[in-house]
């Protein structure tokens, strides 16, 4: 039973891993793709690592959101080493 | 798709092979370790033990044999490409066994072992397929300076996760043989259900498997031998290969959360690649008890194992069931996610 949260933890991890990779290759990398001239392919080249870092930047702050939770009610009562 | 006798007898020898290597091999090696006062700290015993290591060495050769069996057998070059990988992070990880790399170094040194992986594509093999395969959704389009430039990378990405996730008795092995198992699932069902799909790609899953088995008899707790980053990051680059090889990269990467995770905690606490020997001050700490607690400093890096252990001290052993156990529910998913894939 203790390893609960971090069980659930795990599980948002991994479907977070999934919808994500799955938007990456789905939607992600076809933008696009078909760009005839040198400005619309910047563009699109620099849409794509605005995307990318945003799917990255989501992970992360979900990730930490949780962990915060987490460590948060473990550490309620525990007294720190300047307490 | 049946299987012939000769094809089940390959089988069975690319598994027995490695794994009779380890456990008559691993003895005499330990010896010589020892002999050579090739001794490591077992840091979490109060007070601390040695144990003979790198074991890496051995584990390599019988995972290289193991593959060699692969290649010849079945005549393919996929554990070939395989090897080339863990051939590469094996040497990554034997420097630093002996000399200690930067934590800077060792992840742009691994790259080698991507570039060497991939290299094999030039020379016209057909090593692995652009288009991944989603549970439930299908194939995405391939997408092949992608999906290469991503398998390049995934080689130090999961070779320093694995790394990572060595840290006490028997994690890495229990982590190594359940993630491995995961993969063999995956890459049998992508046999059973794909026409066409080479059952060198399954049997080249299982000298990992093998190995790990094998090297869990002497790795579980109480350790009486260690592999050194020379054989975490060997695993870690046979695992990525592995993963891209069967075409089951989706399931591999679910079964490795917990070292994803655990990575991520690290890198993110100390704010980037530092060497663990270098670290500061420490994740955890053994108490007056001999048990394991979580560092309260407020400098102290956020591993997995620290996140465990604020709920309570625990004996080392009863730490890596915990870990195995995390293991155990995310080898689960991707077997969940497999027959989603495959099946469904």
């Amino acid at each position: 039973m203790k390893l609960v949260p971090i069980f659930l933890i795990e599980a948002a991890a991994f479907l977070l891993i999934i919808a994500e990779t799955y938007f990456f290759f789905d939607f992600v990398v076809p933008v696009g793709s078909i760009s005839h001239t040198l400005f619309r392919y910047t563009v699109f080249a620099l849409l794509k690592l605005g995307l990318i870092f945003g799917l990255v930047v989501l992970w992360f702050v979900v990730m930490i959101g949780l962990t915060r939770l987490y460590v948060r009610s473990k550490t309620r009562n525990v007294p720190t080493p300047s307490s | 798709m049946p299987l012939g006798l000769a094809d089940i007898g390959l089988l069975l020898l690319s598994f027995v092979v490695p794994f009779v290597m380890i456990l008559v091999g691993l003895p005499p090696f330990l010896r010589f370790l020892s002999r050579k006062g090739r001794l490591l700290d077992d840091v979490h015993k109060n007070p601390p033990s040695k144990v003979p290591g790198p074991a890496g060495p051995l584990l390599f050769l019988a995972a290289l044999i193991g593959e060699l069996v692969v290649a010849i057998g079945f005549r393919s070059p996929v554990p070939v490409a395989v090897t080339l990988g863990a051939t590469v992070a094996f040497g990554v990880g034997l420097w630093d066994d002996l000399y200690v790399l930067g934590g800077k170094t060792k992840p742009v040194l691994l790259l080698l072992a991507g570039l060497a992986f991939v290299g094999l594509v030039l020379f016209g093999s057909d090593l692995y397929s652009s288009a991944i395969s989603f549970p439930i959704l299908g194939d995405v389009n391939p997408h092949l300076t992608i999906y290469t430039a991503l398998a390049i990378v995934a080689f130090p990405v999961v070779a320093n996760a694995f790394n990572m996730m060595d840290g006490f008795n028997g994690e890495i092995s229990w982590f190594t043989l359940l993630t491995s198992l995961a993969l063999l699932f995956g890459a049998t069902l992508h046999y059973a259900e794909t026409a066409g799909f080479n059952l060198a790609r399954v049997a080249s899953t299982l000298p990992l498997v093998a190995v790990a088995s094998g090297f869990l008899i002497f790795n579980r707790f109480p350790s009486r031998a260690f592999d050194g980053d020379s054989g975490s990051l060997m695993f870690g680059a046979m695992f990525a290969g592995l993963a891209i090889t069967s075409g089951v990269e989706i399931a591999a990467m679910i079964a490795i959360v917990p070292a994803i995770l655990n990575s991520f905690y690290t890198l993110s606490s100390v704010r980037g690649f530092v060497e663990r020997r270098r670290m500061a001050v420490r994740p955890t700490y053994i108490g007056d008890d001999g048990l394991l607690h979580a560092s309260l400093e407020q400098e102290a890096p956020s591993t997995l194992v620290r996140l465990l252990l604020l709920d309570g001290p625990l004996s080392e052993k009863d730490l890596v069931a915990s870990i195995t156990y995390l293991t155990l529910l995310a080898c689960l998913f991707s077997v969940a996610i497999s027959v989603l894939t495959w099946v469904i």
